[in-house]
């Protein structure tokens, strides 16, 4: 893997990424893409801004009173047939996990896209239990046959071209070379079909839950999802405890939502809303459902001043508008979430220790709270965040002092204009001593400053 | 919005989703939709429950038991959304949801008093005791996973044919 898997390396991944042309075109096309697709779906909805007022009040709602409500889920869902178990952190879930496979002998195992248990790192765990685990999201079955991680929360594969993918094929499943999409999609069909129906479980994730039913919801596009939820005779899924909604009557606000900023599709082309396991004289669904629910941190961040966080619906449209994800892609990130809701879910889950170059992937230019369904101040809580980081003491000894010679200048016009002026004269000698990293990413002082320009 | 409306906006917005629309009045002429739409040298699940699948079941001399063993179902669903062009699919009455998808050929008998207006209907209906398995179907299997170039038929149908009657 060419980035190094902790957020400490981010700008040394940075620097790797920007280098990478492969990498950088991929990225372009996909989130230029994604870009006119978003604006494309939702032209024709009149009233855009009314529909996200909703669906951020029902999120605001949810986190407010979120014990309250996962206790309901709970209950309803355990009404229903299935079975709920509490995980407090990650080696918890994966634990409950495999327990729960291994009880009833299961050894072949299909999974659904779940950031989520890529967060825990799920699949290393079973693995290592002897358990056969196959990803089965097209996107995911690329990285997992190239032994990598997604770096994409939608698209996990995003940083891949089609050439790359179609060698990927012709290595790892022996099949002829070919760069078609059409024609590589066939070929995961027929490998995986085979896989579908020979599995002892399935583990899936789930975009919402509703807690007056205790039902959770899927929204998926080939319907894996729909054959991990329902063709294998057990059915495991994994969910945060945020992706609480209070009614099934909400939903469609957020199926409004989702899709359009996700893919600028209208609506997915299945959602699928699983209440309980198969009862008798039923046809469809697992023989036994159980759901994990999955604290690892949330609890804590509820209580602090990055809740609003919490209320994301993972869409991914903050990271294909930021400058910066669409400059480096998902890996350098270092950990499960990239992007803007990444960089603070990451800096929130894994600790400040672990993740502070983080909380600098931002111009702050809003983009992101733009584009954000259900309105999450992702500007505020990146500056939030970047106060704790000084404030805990992670900020270089040179970022403090610069800053504060900063902050006396710019309280003073004449000690501005000096050092406007020493800039200007300086930066020949800085360029030469910097050399390339500094020439090469560093804009010349402007002859004229922009205050002499201003009327 | 009225019947006829409300149909032919599920029509538009099932084909804006890459789905195969047909509509129909009456058992003949449904029979004769299905004739067009579905090949009959390939192995047909029909569940044979509904009024509609009982008259549809006699019309494929190729019958399989199991929908797994089929290349084509054929079936009527619970309902549909005029908003998105949407079928809904549902597990009551022992109709197993996994026949519309293991198949590469889905077709979709929908009655045109059982299509919503919008999603918020669909969901007020159902939301008191919903069903074990309750999908919305848009259009056939797809993905972009490679490039975000759209690829039909992953692992669900690459093909889906909607009859409204």
């Amino acid at each position: 893997m060419s980035h190094e898997q902790t957020s400490l390396a981010f700008r040394k991944n940075t620097v790797r990424a920007l280098e990478d042309s492969a990498l950088r075109a991929a990225m372009k096309q996909a989130t230029d893409t994604f870009g006119t697709k978003r604006a494309d779906a939702f032209a024709p909805v009149a009233d855009l801004e009314a529909l996200r007022d909703r669906a951020s009040a029902i999120r605001d709602d949810v986190l407010a009173n979120l014990p309250m409500y996962v206790d309901r889920f709970v209950a309803s869902a355990t009404r229903a047939g299935a079975v709920v178990h509490r995980a407090e952190d990650a080696a918890a879930a994966r634990e409950t996990i495999r327990g729960i496979l291994a009880d009833r002998g299961a050894r072949r195992i299909v999974k659904g896209k779940s950031m989520v248990s890529e967060e825990v790192d799920l699949n290393s765990h079973l693995e290592a239990a002897g358990m056969e685990v196959v990803e089965t999201d097209l996107g995911e079955y690329i990285i997992q046959l190239e032994g990598e991680t997604p770096s994409h929360i939608i698209v996990p594969a995003i940083h891949k071209n089609r050439r790359q993918v179609g060698r990927l094929f012709a290595d790892r499943l022996g099949v002829p070379y070919s760069d078609d999409p059409q024609v590589l999609t066939k070929i995961a069909r027929k490998a995986l079909r085979e896989k579908f129906l020979s599995a002892d479980a399935g583990i899936s994730g789930a975009n919402f839950a509703a807690t007056d039913t205790g039902s959770i919801v899927l929204l998926t596009n080939e319907g894996n999802g729909r054959m991990v939820t329902s063709v294998p005779p057990l059915h495991v899924a994994i969910l945060s405890v945020e992706k609480m909604l209070p009614s099934l009557a909400d939903l469609p606000a957020f199926l409004r939502l989702l899709p359009r900023s996700a893919t600028g599709q209208t609506i997915t082309s299945y959602v699928s809303v699983i209440t309980g396991p198969r009862t008798p004289g039923e046809a469809t669904g697992a023989k036994e459902l159980h759901i994990v629910l999955l604290d690892n941190g949330r609890t804590e961040i509820l209580a602090g001043e990055s809740r609003d966080i919490l209320k994301c619906i993972r869409c991914g449209a903050c990271m294909n508008v930021c400058p910066v994800y669409r400059s480096v892609g998902g890996h350098a990130y270092g950990w499960t979430y990239p992007g803007p809701m990444g960089m603070i879910l990451t800096t929130l889950l894994t600790g400040m220790r672990n993740s502070h170059p983080l909380v600098d992937a931002s111009t702050l230019c809003g983009a992101c709270v733009e584009v954000c369904p259900v309105r999450v101040p992702l500007v505020d809580l990146i500056l939030g965040l970047r106060r704790r980081k000084v404030c805990e003491g992670f900020a270089g000894r040179g970022e403090r002092r610069g800053m504060a010679v900063f902050g006396r200048a710019a309280a003073s016009p004449g000690l501005f204009a000096l050092a406007q002026r020493l800039a200007g004269a300086f930066w020949p000698l800085a360029r030469s001593l910097g050399g390339k990293d500094v020439a090469g990413r560093m804009p010349a002082p402007a002859k004229t400053p922009l205050r002499r320009r201003m009327p | 919005m009225s019947d006829t409306g409300r149909g032919r906006l599920f029509l538009e917005n099932a084909a804006k989703a890459a789905a195969g629309t047909h509509a129909v009045s009456g058992t003949e002429e449904l029979l004769a939709s299905l004739g067009r739409i579905v090949a009959m040298d390939s192995p047909v699940y029909c569940p044979g429950v509904t009024e509609l699948e009982k008259a549809a079941a006699p019309l494929f001399p190729v019958r399989a038991a199991e929908f797994a063993a089929a290349a084509v179902t054929v079936e009527e669903v619970f309902g549909a959304v005029a908003e998105t062009g949407t079928i809904v699919c549902v597990s009551t009455g022992g109709r197993a949801v996994q026949a519309g998808l293991l198949p590469a050929h889905h077709v979709a008998i929908v009655r045109r008093e059982r299509v919503f207006d919008t999603l918020d209907d669909l969901f007020a209906a159902v939301a008191g005791a919903p069903p074990t398995n309750l999908t919305l179907v848009t259009g056939p299997s797809r993905t972009a996973d490679i490039e975000l170039t759209l690829a039909i038929g992953v692992h669900g149908p690459e093909r889906l044919d909607i009859i409204l009657v």
